[in-house]
């Protein structure tokens, strides 16, 4: 199937953000094709995690944003930052028990859960992490049990914002592979932020790059280290 | 209630359980403790993820105002309930309103509510009373096993009820909540409703304890045991469970030791609470030898 024959997953039309008078995105249209891994890249402080957040619902915003979801519409998030106590006593275990129970973890039957939440795991290759504490995993081991969570239950739109941050380039190319998988064999559709051109490259369909309005859009291939440089200047 | 209390009565005569259960008052305060510890126990854990320690004692605080308005209208002086939970509701919302409308820090918003509720309670409570009633005074901030009588037990049973079955029910969510309110959205939850659901739930228990701890320790049972509990915990379910037997204990034995001691229960509370901390600080070495939070316990 080409490129334009895939139908749209989500329309994004003349989006605009403005908070505490400061214009953050100016009229963003964005399509997003069904099956493809669309990557958002631009410079700090770009407005691409506002897009993210605005797309999550999160953000107070003008313009409209439209998902075509045709299966479990349901969409799955993996953020950039997770802020939270380390101090506090949550397991791996834990932290997934919390979101796909209902009965208080203290209550909850582990045992069944137990092999349920190993299984989710091994989709991202983490079985192991499953009794660490969340607090103590490393960069690249937390965005694998985030990514498994937000493939629990499967998604159809996978939101990533900047998924290979913190993560050395082993990881970084592990992350890579399974995102190709997720989108290959399990038909899920990613939009992920990036900072990363050679990642960008390697496994996205398409890229929309953004600094407060979109200066491009379209394959990757076409998006140069040199076109981002400049962006920076301006931005600098 | 006579019937349990007859029952206490001839088990202290037969000397299956300590002599100071032949008191009615004795018995009152005791099932008291064992409804409020475990559910302050286990509140406070939440309480302590999401960083409101400070948020429960300007609850305690509020309650001095709200003693003195229920008095203004017109609720016998043993039993100020409207007076009180209106109030400490009020303060509680307003608090969780300003945090979620402005960008104010939320010590900074506990730094200004905290000495005004407490200040305007004594103003309140002097012009209501035309004295300074010292014990009346001192009941509310440090609790009176004393003056804890059925009604207040029967508030307390229902209270913890109903703040028991929700707070269970929402347990999951009030956490992940406190993790992180992104993740918690893509959820399909709603941060600023748990929110307020919690500090209604929080203020419900906190105001409903308020006799047999005082106010001002309030604070103590809510956060000392879960805080100690956090120290040697591996896990969640962990985490709840000690917290929930640290209040259990702390609650019961200081209830005990009022019961002896010509001393207030809250205050007992409040030290054996702290005792139980500094063992779990002290033995964490010995229960987390692994490194903390490996395996399960």
């Amino acid at each position: 199937m080409t490129e334009t024959a895939q139908p749209n997953l989500l329309e994004v039309k003349d989006l605009s953000v403005t908070l505490r008078g400061n214009r953050i995105l100016e009229r963003i249209n964005l399509e997003v094709k069904k099956g493809h891994i669309h990557a958002l890249t631009g410079p700090n402080g770009a407005g691409k995690t506002t897009l993210m957040r605005s797309i999550m619902g999160g953000m107070p915003h003008q313009g409209t944003i439209r998902f075509l979801f045709r299966e479990s519409c349901r969409l799955g998030y993996v953020p950039q930052f997770l802020e939270f106590d380390h101090s506090v006593p949550i397991t791996v275990f834990d932290f997934l028990f919390l979101m796909l129970k209902k009965v208080p973890v203290f209550l909850g039957r582990r045992r069944a859960m137990r092999e349920r939440i190993t299984q989710i795991l091994t989709a991202t290759n983490c079985a192991h992490l499953i009794d660490r504490s969340v607090g103590q995993l490393s960069g690249g081991e937390f965005r694998r049990v985030l990514l498994a969570q937000a493939l629990e239950p499967k998604p159809e739109l996978l939101l990533l914002d900047e998924p290979a941050s913190n993560i050395d380039e082993v990881g970084i190319r592990q992350f890579e592979e399974m995102l190709v998988k997720l989108r290959d064999e399990h038909g899920i559709t990613i939009l992920m932020v990036s900072h990363s051109l050679d990642m960008i490259t390697r496994v996205a369909n398409r890229v929309t790059a953004i600094n407060r309005s979109i200066f491009y859009d379209g394959s990757p291939d076409g998006l140069t280290h040199f076109d981002l440089q400049q962006q920076y200047k301006i931005l600098g | 209630m006579e019937y349990i209390y007859n029952l206490f009565k001839d088990w202290a005569n037969a000397g299956y359980l300590p002599s100071i259960f032949e008191h009615a008052f004795m018995v009152r305060g005791l099932l008291a403790a064992l409804i409020i510890g475990p559910l302050l126990g286990a509140v406070g854990t939440v309480v302590v993820t999401k960083k409101l320690s400070f948020f429960t004692q300007t609850i305690g605080n509020a309650a001095m105002s709200g003693v003195a308005i229920g008095l203004l209208l017109g609720e016998p002086a043993d039993g100020t309930y409207a007076g009180l939970y209106g109030f400490c509701l009020i303060v509680a919302l307003l608090m969780t309103f300003v945090k979620n409308r402005t960008h104010l820090a939320n010590d900074t918003i506990i730094g200004v509510v905290l000495a005004q509720t407490l200040g305007l309670g004594i103003i309140l409570m002097i012009l209501v009373t035309s004295q300074f009633n010292i014990h009346q005074v001192e009941g509310i901030l440090f609790g009176s096993l004393i003056t804890l009588n059925d009604n207040d037990l029967i508030v307390l049973a229902v209270s913890a009820l109903v703040v028991g079955i929700l707070f269970a029910c929402n347990f999951n969510r009030f956490m992940l909540a406190s993790f992180n309110k992104t993740l918690a959205k893509a959820r399909g939850l709603s941060p600023v409703f748990l929110e307020y659901l919690f500090v209604v739930l929080m203020t419900t228990v906190v105001v409903a304890s308020l006799k047999l701890i005082g106010s001002l320790l309030v604070l103590v049972l809510i956060v000392v045991p879960a805080a100690g509990a956090q120290l040697i915990s591996a896990n969640l379910r962990c985490f709840v469970w000690l917290s929930v037997l640290f209040s259990t204990i702390s609650t019961v034995v200081g209830l005990l030791l009022s019961g002896i001691l010509p001393v207030p229960s809250g205050a007992v509370i409040a030290v054996v609470s702290s005792l139980l901390f500094y063992s779990a600080l002290f033995l964490r070495p010995l229960l987390l030898r692994g490194g903390p939070n490996q395996g399960e316990v």
